[in-house]
């Protein structure tokens, strides 16, 4: 089994939040008109259960970049996320039955944190910051199968829950006379909670070309989320989501040992497509990485850590640009 | 779908790991004293021998006793007695080669006979593993050196193991 653990300190966001910046904007500034037509407050609370949607996503799911984001949006949101996980294959691959295939179970989980403020410059709320703080949890399992030495299919299943709350904190000292009423409405000031139902498959083709090891792996990811508790009426989630991930992934040996254990080197180059609440959440419709990596090979040395060292990740996609540094380290079971 | 369809072509079928192959090529030495480390499993200790530095152990499931060497990282070799149950961490070297039944020809000509006590299961030369089967079915993977030729090597090559000296006697008990 390998299994990445990814450790990112901090992980900075900006925009993702314009769809809800928007919608607050164009609701009108006096208290005691403050009203919004019915396809306003369908386009608030459906922006906002995009939001809480991606940003489950974003922090619980093992599958999606971390990094320090900048987008170059039309809001002003920063969101730091952690996130530790990955996801990995026990065991050396066993024979299926009379076929020429081999499986292997696989387990996958992952959690993080995500805090996200988002500066509200428009509406009723003008002046303050609407604050979103995630927590979300996954575990899941599946199976490969081993088509060819080199060519694996390994279809999964897993849950996620996720907890999203928020808050307004006002910078003037004042509370703006629309709080009460954006607050009954679910625009501030509650906590949901949600569960996910995410279903992949990732398909892999690893080559060793001398001693070097290069992985291509295609990644079609499916989230359904719902709500099941939520402090407001009418916050509610309900999204579906698809994220598609192509990768390669290199890992070279470097021939030279440190404290007796080999340098290898390496990284990927992924892109990740989103589909539907994700890419309205987050407000980018995909998203490159490039990631670098220089560790030391562990492999049948320490328990089953297979590699330990240093990584760093360089993003950019549609209206963003981010980066990532962190422990790289690897498990295989 | 084209490209899947593509490494399936390519690709084959998936082969099982299995050292019962016929080792490919003309009988040869491919690399000598291969230096690797062995946990064994849990022994009985039946003497030891300050002196020469000696350790006889008898693994239940055998019916002869082994005798190690002790090496100089042994540093508690004077608290060790006989029913001690120690597990062993033993240097070994491995010579693999392919012999042609049992035979490999000498450097002078003749053919000289080589008992092998295990055959390469699998290789991994990228994180430098090497698999071996015993004879009664278990296997052992060992990491071994940088200057070792594995891409040289193929499962189904006979191995021979030769124990050099205990390089750590763990006692776990009576």
């Amino acid at each position: 089994m390998t299994l990445s653990a990814r450790c990112r300190n901090r992980v900075s966001c900006l925009r993702a939040m314009a769809a809800i910046v928007v919608a607050c904007a164009a609701l009108r500034p006096d208290a005691a008109r403050c009203q919004a037509t019915p396809a306003q407050l369908s386009a608030i609370t459906g922006a906002i259960s995009s939001r809480v949607d991606a940003m489950t996503i974003l922090g619980g799911d093992f599958a999606l970049a971390g990094g320090s984001y900048r987008f170059d949006g039309r809001s002003d949101t920063e969101m730091d996320v952690s996130k530790f996980g990955g996801a990995g294959d026990v065991g050396d691959p066993r024979k299926l039955g009379d076929l020429d295939i081999a499986w292997q179970p696989r387990l996958q989980g992952s959690m993080g944190f995500v805090d996200s403020t988002t500066a509200i410059r428009a509406g009723p709320l003008k002046g303050g910051t609407s604050r979103f703080r995630t927590f979300s949890i996954q575990f899941g399992g599946g199976a490969r199968f081993w088509l060819t030495d080199h060519l694996s299919l390994a279809p999964t299943l897993t849950g996620m829950y996720g907890h999203t709350s928020n808050e307004y904190l006002p910078t003037q000292a004042d509370r703006p006379a629309g709080l009460d009423w954006a607050s009954q409405m679910g625009l501030i000031g509650w906590n949901e909670n949600t569960w996910t139902v995410r279903s992949a498959l990732n398909i892999q083709y690893v080559l060793t070309v001398d001693r070097t090891i290069v992985t291509l792996s295609l990644d079609p990811i499916y989230f359904h989320s719902v709500s099941f508790s939520s402090s407001n009426a009418n916050v509610s989630v309900h999204g579906d989501s698809v994220a598609l991930a192509d990768t390669i992934d290199v890992d070279v040996p470097l021939g030279r040992q440190l404290y007796g254990h080999e340098l290898r080197t390496g990284g990927y180059l992924a892109r990740t497509d989103f589909f539907g609440d994700l890419k309205q959440g987050l407000d980018t419709q995909h998203l490159y990485e490039a990631h670098g990596r220089l560790v030391l090979d562990f492999l049948h040395q320490f328990w089953k850590v297979q590699w330990m060292g240093i990584g760093g990740s360089y993003l950019w996609g549609t209206h963003a640009t981010g980066w990532t540094v962190g422990a790289d380290v690897l498990f295989r079971f | 779908m084209p490209i899947l369809s593509a490494a399936l072509a390519l690709g084959g079928c998936w082969t099982a790991p299995t050292a019962k192959l016929r080792a490919k090529g003309a009988p040869r030495l491919i690399q000598d004293a291969v230096a690797v480390e062995s946990v064994k499993n849990p022994v009985i200790v039946q003497s030891v021998d300050a002196g020469t530095r000696t350790v006889v152990v008898l693994n239940p499931a055998d019916l002869a006793p082994t005798i190690y060497k002790a090496g100089a990282r042994v540093f508690n070799l004077d608290r060790i007695r006989a029913g001690d149950r120690v597990r062993a961490t033993v240097a070994e070297q491995l010579t693999v080669l392919v012999l042609q039944d049992g035979r490999l020809p000498a450097a002078d000509g003749r053919i000289g006979p080589i008992e092998a006590n295990a055959k390469v299961l699998m290789v991994d030369p990228s994180y430098r593993l090497l698999t071996l089967r015993y004879p009664d079915g278990t296997t052992e993977t060992f990491k071994v050196g940088l200057d070792v030729r594995l891409r040289q090597m193929e499962p189904g090559d006979d191995v021979v193991v030769r124990a050099v000296e205990a390089v750590a006697l763990q006692v776990q008990g009576r």
